[in-house]
């Protein structure tokens, strides 16, 4: 499963048919943008990758013992005289996580807004689309350890809290990805969706552990990159020192001499990810903070999609 | 071109500061805030336009406004005249005063005092005049102003720097062993240098040079009343020895209840550093010995003969310090500190008085009725006389006795009682013409009547005789200025009114004597007289001697005297006037005036030789009644025989305090200290002085202030005028 590439993403979508991120930010209250947003964007319900039992009927599959004889096609049997089971297109309650990372090089930002408010107004999104088809939704906030936890539920109330978590949760230093992505893993049994909306500006040798740990409990782990377009481009041309805001490290820089370093090396680091995220099934969205909000959404369901139907096509093949 | 303070040439370290300030213009101003620095690397310094200064304008502009600045403060100035030289300082007077005082012999101070006084002759500028002073305890002018440059030098003494003229008479300066006083000292001196006697001198720059060793015992007394001259400065050079400890040692006055013990004072110098002493009677050998073992010996431990002492700094001990039986000692030896010149302390050996008293009376020796009896017991047990009291029968003399008081050495004093045969009337006559001394006490009415042949214009009376307890006579009048009632002068011993008279034979003289009129020897003059007015004691001199006589015994029969407390001192006392005084003379200091006994003053007929401890004779002319050449310490001999007299001449007491004294304790004094400077430092603060006047008419640093203003000014314009135009380029490419 390839992940979305961001360029061809932005050239599907013409720019003026979204809202503005710039204006979007200037909304204060997170729920309105999320609203905002998703009202913009698609409605109807997503397709669960689970079967079980539902309406919708997929395929048939030859009972082996050890199956529920419960999902026997009687009449099938009697037709054939062979056992079958039946397999429905399951419309299960989606269990999702927000991991919203705020540390402080989420803090930078050489727009009007930090990469933090776009990362809190994407997870505001994401949240309000999915409960909107009644999918509980759980949230962690963290720096270097966990600052704020609200189990997956779907409940009345529970969107506004999960909104005031989000709002109230201050910049904070460092970055470790271990503490969240631990807790998550402990705390939740029950398969889910795991979205981590982060810079990922740490050494990817440490993601690779904790994004596996998930992976093999079963969880569907997307990674909503969140980057500031000077991260990306490097746009500086003054020589000056720079201050690493999160380690408060300074070192004089001459842009002109270092940019084509800097971007190879960022580039490296954004291949090392990359090939990380695809070797443990991990889809990994790039999101800068220029482009339209719905850009991350769309990409995201339209994915999680596609891959509803491939699993639904890869079981019909192998039945 | 001249600079007043070079220190602020300093300033111009100030001139780096631009200098980094355009430096560091190189570390970038600017600060960006990134993310994250995990994809970047320090970018290296680039040198090639790093190392440049830019706006050198600027630069040289704040640097000359510094370099103006500091200029300024070092205050510059143009000299116009050529360089000083020793012709130029001021003419001073200099007075130089050296201490020869006894103290002066510590150690090597006396060397140091005359390399002093040889340093300050050379120091001493051509055309300044000198006066060259020793002082004691008294002051000695060695070499004056006059002398080297008054007139009566002559014109080709003119030109001859005063130095060279003073240098000879360095060789007079001889140490004494007298006290120093320096209060005197200074006063006569400071008087003479102030008083200027001409235009020149009040010109010239009055200085007193003071080479001593300044010790706590020299005398500033004087000083005090006195107004110091405001323009004289006293120049202090000090002596000073390594070694401070010092002390001495002095016989205290025996207490007559007990004289064999002899008190010893031990006086240690506040400064000293030692405090174990060691003293000891010495005769001469002894104390020889003692100074060719001095050094052997252990100084915390004392040999045989010594007593130890132990004597704190600062504080005195006494001790006693018996006579040793069989020595003749006639000094006191100190052992212990380090200075030996106040280590000895001379004593007159005491030596018994041999008096012979003859006693012309028949009466027996044990006879508590008869007088002879009572002068025996007065007589005895005197430790400083041994009297001989022969009897004879003044009706029969014995011919041996006889022959005694014609001989060379007649008996002192002749006590009678009876007037005897004629032949001893014409002895005793012919004794007292000589120089004896005759009392006569008539025993009763019968012997009376020789009385009138000693003494003219007398005539006995006829008054009856008194008897009964309770009727008698007490003394009236007596004339204590005579040497024989002098001891009793003293009002707490002049009360004779507890004596009873109750037999005296009446005389009467015929004239009374008149005031202001020449005595005649003959003429019986009254010493005392009872309150009848009666006379009781008539005294008349005869040849070179004199006659007393008594008109009441002391005989119990007579009168109560014998046993009353006045009878003993008054024996004593006519043997004084007979025999002259035992008593040893006290406390004489060297260069102080002996005074000589009578004997010695007032009968001579020749000159007198007294002898001094180094052995000289020194003759004394007639008629001298002090001796005033005791000018070291030892025992002086005056006189031969009989009438031999010796005195003992120590240092002054005060010449041991050897401590320093204080340089403040002058001050408080009123004297002024000058400050030690040498001719070149005199002349460089001369030059200084000229300098700052010059520069103070010049005030080059006005214009040097007003130059830097003006540059900084400048800077400012400039400065302001370059962001001007680096904004407007700036916004030009924005």
């Amino acid at each position: 499963m390839p992940p979305v590439e961001k360029n061809a993403k932005s050239a599907t979508h013409p720019r003026g048919s979204f809202l503005d991120p710039a204006a979007l930010m200037r909304i204060k209250s997170l729920e309105l943008r999320a609203r905002l947003v998703v009202q913009g964007f698609l409605s109807g319900l997503h397709r669960s990758p689970y079967h079980g039992f539902s309406v919708e009927f997929t395929e048939y599959r030859q009972y082996t013992p050890g199956d529920d004889p419960r999902y026997l096609d009687w009449r099938l049997y009697a037709r054939s005289d062979r056992y079958y089971l039946k397999r429905f297109e399951d419309e299960t309650n989606l269990r999702c996580y927000l991991l919203v990372d705020l540390s402080r090089s989420m803090g930078y930002g050489s727009l009007e807004y930090t990469k933090a408010d776009y990362a809190k107004t994407a997870a505001a999104t994401v949240a309000y689309f999915l409960s909107k088809q009644r999918d509980a939704v759980g949230l962690v906030t963290f720096d270097t350890q966990i600052q704020e936890i609200l189990p997956a539920r779907f409940r009345p109330g529970h969107l506004h809290r999960l909104f005031l978590a989000l709002e109230r949760s201050p910049a904070g230093k460092g970055t470790d990805l271990t503490a969240p992505l631990e807790q998550v893993a402990r705390t939740a049994r029950k398969r889910g969706f795991v979205v981590l909306l982060s810079d990922l500006l740490a050494p990817p040798e440490s993601l690779e552990l904790r994004l596996g740990y998930l992976r093999s409990q079963g969880h569907e782990v997307a990674v909503l990159r969140v980057l500031d377009p000077a991260e990306i481009d490097f746009p500086f041309n003054q020589a000056a020192m720079f201050h690493d805001v999160e380690t408060d490290r300074e070192l004089y820089i001459d842009p002109v001499f270092a940019r084509q370093q800097y971007q190879s090396r960022f580039a490296e680091h954004a291949a090392a990810v990359r090939s990380l995220c695809t070797r443990l099934g991990v889809d990994l969205y790039d999101l800068p903070t220029s482009q339209p909000l719905e850009h991350a959404l769309f990409d995201l369901l339209n994915s999680r999609m596609r891959r509803g139907r491939q699993v639904a096509r890869k079981a019909g093949v192998s039945r | 071109m001249g600079i007043l303070a070079p220190l602020f040439f300093a300033g111009l370290a100030g001139l780096a500061l631009p200098l980094i300030f355009h430096l560091v213009r190189r570390i970038p101003r600017g600060r960006q805030e990134f993310s994250s620095l995990m994809f970047l690397s320090p970018t290296p310094p680039r040198l090639t336009r790093r190392s440049r200064l830019d706006q050198i304008a600027l630069l040289l502009m704040r640097l000359a406004a510094l370099s103006l600045l500091a200029l300024a403060f070092t205050r510059p100035f143009l000299r116009e005249s050529a360089l000083l030289s020793l012709q130029d300082l001021p003419r001073r007077r200099v007075a130089i005063l050296v201490d020869t005082s006894a103290s002066m012999h510590r150690g090597t101070l006396w060397q140091q005092a005359l390399q002093q006084v040889e340093k300050e002759l050379e120091g001493l500028a051509p055309q300044d005049d000198l006066a060259l002073y020793a002082f004691s305890d008294r002051l000695e002018r060695l070499a004056d102003f006059a002398s080297n440059k008054g007139d009566n030098a002559g014109e080709a003494q003119a030109n001859v720097p005063a130095a060279e003229l003073v240098r000879p008479r360095i060789k007079e300066l001889k140490l004494t062993w007298a006290t120093s006083n320096l209060g005197l000292a200074l006063r006569r001196v400071a008087e003479e240098l102030d008083a200027a006697a001409d235009v020149q001198q009040s010109l010239a720059e009055p200085q007193l040079v003071v080479i001593s060793d300044f010790q706590k015992g020299s005398r500033v007394e004087a000083l005090q009343g006195f107004e110091w001259p405001k323009r004289l400065q006293l120049i202090e050079r000090r002596l000073e020895t390594p070694k401070p400890t010092n002390a001495f040692a002095q016989l205290l006055a025996s207490d007559e209840a007990a004289p064999d013990e002899v008190r010893v004072r031990l006086v240690n110098a506040a400064d000293s550093t030692g405090d174990q002493f060691f003293v000891r009677w010495a005769d001469a050998s002894i104390a020889e010995a003692a100074t060719k073992t001095a050094a052997k010996l252990d100084p915390r431990r004392a040999v045989e003969g010594e007593t130890a002492v132990y004597v704190p700094p600062g504080q005195s001990r006494v001790v006693k310090l018996p006579r040793p039986p069989k020595l003749l000692a006639d000094r006191l030896l100190l052992r212990g500190d380090e200075h030996e010149f106040d280590n000895t302390f001379y004593v007159v050996p005491p030596r018994k008085q041999e008096i012979t008293l003859v006693y012309a009376g028949d009466e027996a020796d044990n006879d508590p009725q008869a007088m002879r009896y009572y002068l025996k017991l007065a007589t005895t047990g005197d430790p400083l006389r041994e009297v001989q009291l022969p009897a004879l029968n003044p009706q029969q003399p014995d011919a041996k006795l006889l022959e005694a008081m014609r001989g060379p050495l007649p008996p002192q004093l002749v006590v009678a009682v009876e007037a005897g045969s004629a032949e001893w009337q014409a002895a005793l006559k012919t004794y007292v013409e000589q120089g004896g001394t005759l009392l006569f006490v008539p025993r009763d009415q019968k012997e009376l009547a020789s009385l009138p042949q000693l003494f003219d214009g007398l005539e006995i009376s006829d008054a009856t005789p008194r008897r009964g307890e309770n009727d008698f006579a007490l003394l009236g009048e007596i004339d204590f200025t005579h040497p024989l009632f002098a001891p009793f002068a003293n009002p707490r011993y002049n009360d004779f009114t507890r004596i009873h008279f109750w037999n005296s034979r009446a005389v009467k003289l015929k004239t009374q004597p008149v005031k202001d009129e020449p005595m005649n020897p003959a003429t019986p003059h009254v010493l005392a007289r009872f309150d009848d007015g009666q006379p009781w004691i008539l005294e008349r001199s005869m040849g070179q001697g004199r006659i007393l006589a008594l008109t009441s015994g002391w005989q119990p029969d007579d009168s109560q005297f014998a046993v009353s407390t006045k009878f003993v001192p008054f024996v004593i006392s006519l043997l004084d006037l007979a025999c002259g005084t035992t008593q040893p003379l006290a406390g004489v200091v060297v260069n102080e005036p002996v005074p000589l006994p009578t004997l010695l003053a007032d009968k001579r007929t020749t000159p007198l030789t007294v002898q001094t401890p180094d052995g000289q004779k020194l003759l004394l002319a007639v008629g001298e009644t002090k001796f005033e050449q005791a000018t070291m310490p030892g025992v002086y001999t005056a006189g031969s025989g009989t009438d031999e007299l010796r005195f003992a001449v120590n240092l002054a007491e005060a010449e041991s305090d050897t401590a320093s004294l204080p340089k403040e304790s002058l001050e408080q004094l009123g004297v002024r200290m000058g400050r030690d400077v040498t001719r070149a430092q005199e002349l460089s603060h001369m030059r200084q002085q000229r300098d700052t006047e010059l520069e103070s008419r010049q005030q080059t640093w006005r214009w040097l202030l007003a130059g830097c203003v003006g540059v900084l000014i400048l800077e400012t314009w400039w400065s302001s005028r370059a962001a001007r135009v680096e904004r407007q380029s700036a916004e030009a490419v924005a």
